[in-house]
């Protein structure tokens, strides 16, 4: 069954093209002033539709916006993050003990301690 | 009002807005004009009173314009018929809250109390009762049915017969299905018929 053959069964009956035309001649039949009055209702609804989209909460919610971020910034400011405490021994040291752990000349003392222990014992034997 | 801000196309930009403000507005403008008359003539059928059914008009216009005006114009009029049934409807409901102790003796025939739709049903095929007033008073007779029928039956009425709109768009505007589009709209055609049969 196609589209139109449904549009029929649920078609009204034929007088009501009758009705139709009688209820056409009554519009036909309003007096001036009456048209006058829907004209001016039809500019009226017109007129709201040219009026721009009033977006009354754009300023007010861009102050409140403003409001939030300075707020933001004063509870928790943009600074560096806190720093790591050193480790105790390396901030309460002098630099000197960094050197000597550090320096290349160190680590070859560190390999021949052996002969840095029999010169000591030489020079406590000598002296 | 033109600026001097030019679109990627080399137009003006606020000249282009204005075109298409303008090419929506006179759109609106042939679709108000054309059903503003028998959107009047059923706000009257519901009021009974010229200066109300002008009122309700006027806010539906409004409502449709600020609510509706961007839809593609193939559906305004189900949207029109929407916002002028909602207005129609709550003034239906207005006035039966203040004349309930008024007028408490003085009930209309509800839907639900409407008698076997079969039993009532008319001969579709008979030429009807308003070939036989054409000589008369037609118009009367058929504005007095139309008075004496219940809100939502006369709305299905003038939606699908005289307005046009298929059964699926007064369904639409009447913010109903469609079987309760055709049961009011067969209800109101029996009780049209019958009524105009005892005009004669």
């Amino acid at each position: 069954m196609n589209t139109r053959d449904t549009t029929r069964d649920h078609a009204p009956p034929e007088w009501t093209a009758t009705a139709r035309q009688l209820l056409d001649d009554s519009t036909d039949a309003l007096d001036g002033a009456t048209r006058s009055q829907l004209n001016r209702a039809r500019q009226r609804a017109l007129a709201e539709h040219a009026r721009p989209t009033r977006r009354w909460w754009l300023p007010a919610g861009a102050a409140t916006a403003a409001s939030l971020l300075f707020a933001l910034m004063l509870i928790n400011p943009l600074s560096p993050p806190a720093t790591i405490p050193a480790t105790p021994e390396l901030a309460s040291g002098n630099g000197d003990d960094t050197e000597l752990i550090v320096a290349d000349d160190n680590l070859e003392l560190a390999q021949d301690l052996e002969f840095y222990a029999w010169l000591d014992a030489e020079d406590e034997h000598n002296g | 009002m033109l600026e001097n801000r030019v679109r990627t196309d080399g137009q003006p930009w606020m000249l282009v807005e204005t075109d298409e403000l303008a090419d929506g507005r006179a759109a609106l403008d042939r679709f108000l004009r054309g059903v503003e008359r028998r959107a009047l003539r059923m706000a009257e059928l519901t009021t009974g009173q010229r200066d109300e059914a002008l009122d309700l008009v006027q806010d539906a216009m409004l409502a449709f314009v600020r609510n509706y005006a961007d839809k593609p114009a193939a559906e305004w009029p189900p949207l029109f018929h929407r916002v002028l049934d909602s207005r129609m409807t709550d003034w239906h409901r207005r006035q039966q809250v203040r004349g309930r102790w008024i007028s408490a003796w003085f009930t209309r025939r509800d839907d639900d109390e409407a008698g076997d739709p079969l039993a009532d049903a008319p001969d579709l095929r008979e030429p009807g009762p308003l070939a036989r007033l054409l000589d008369a008073d037609a118009g009367a007779a058929l504005q007095a049915a139309l008075v004496q029928l219940p809100l939502r039956q006369r709305q299905a009425f003038l939606l699908r017969v005289w307005e046009g709109l298929d059964v699926a768009q007064t369904a639409s505007a009447m913010r109903c299905g469609e079987g309760s589009v055709k049961t009011h709209l067969w209800r109101a055609l029996n009780a049209l018929r019958r009524a105009l049969e005892e005009h004669q």
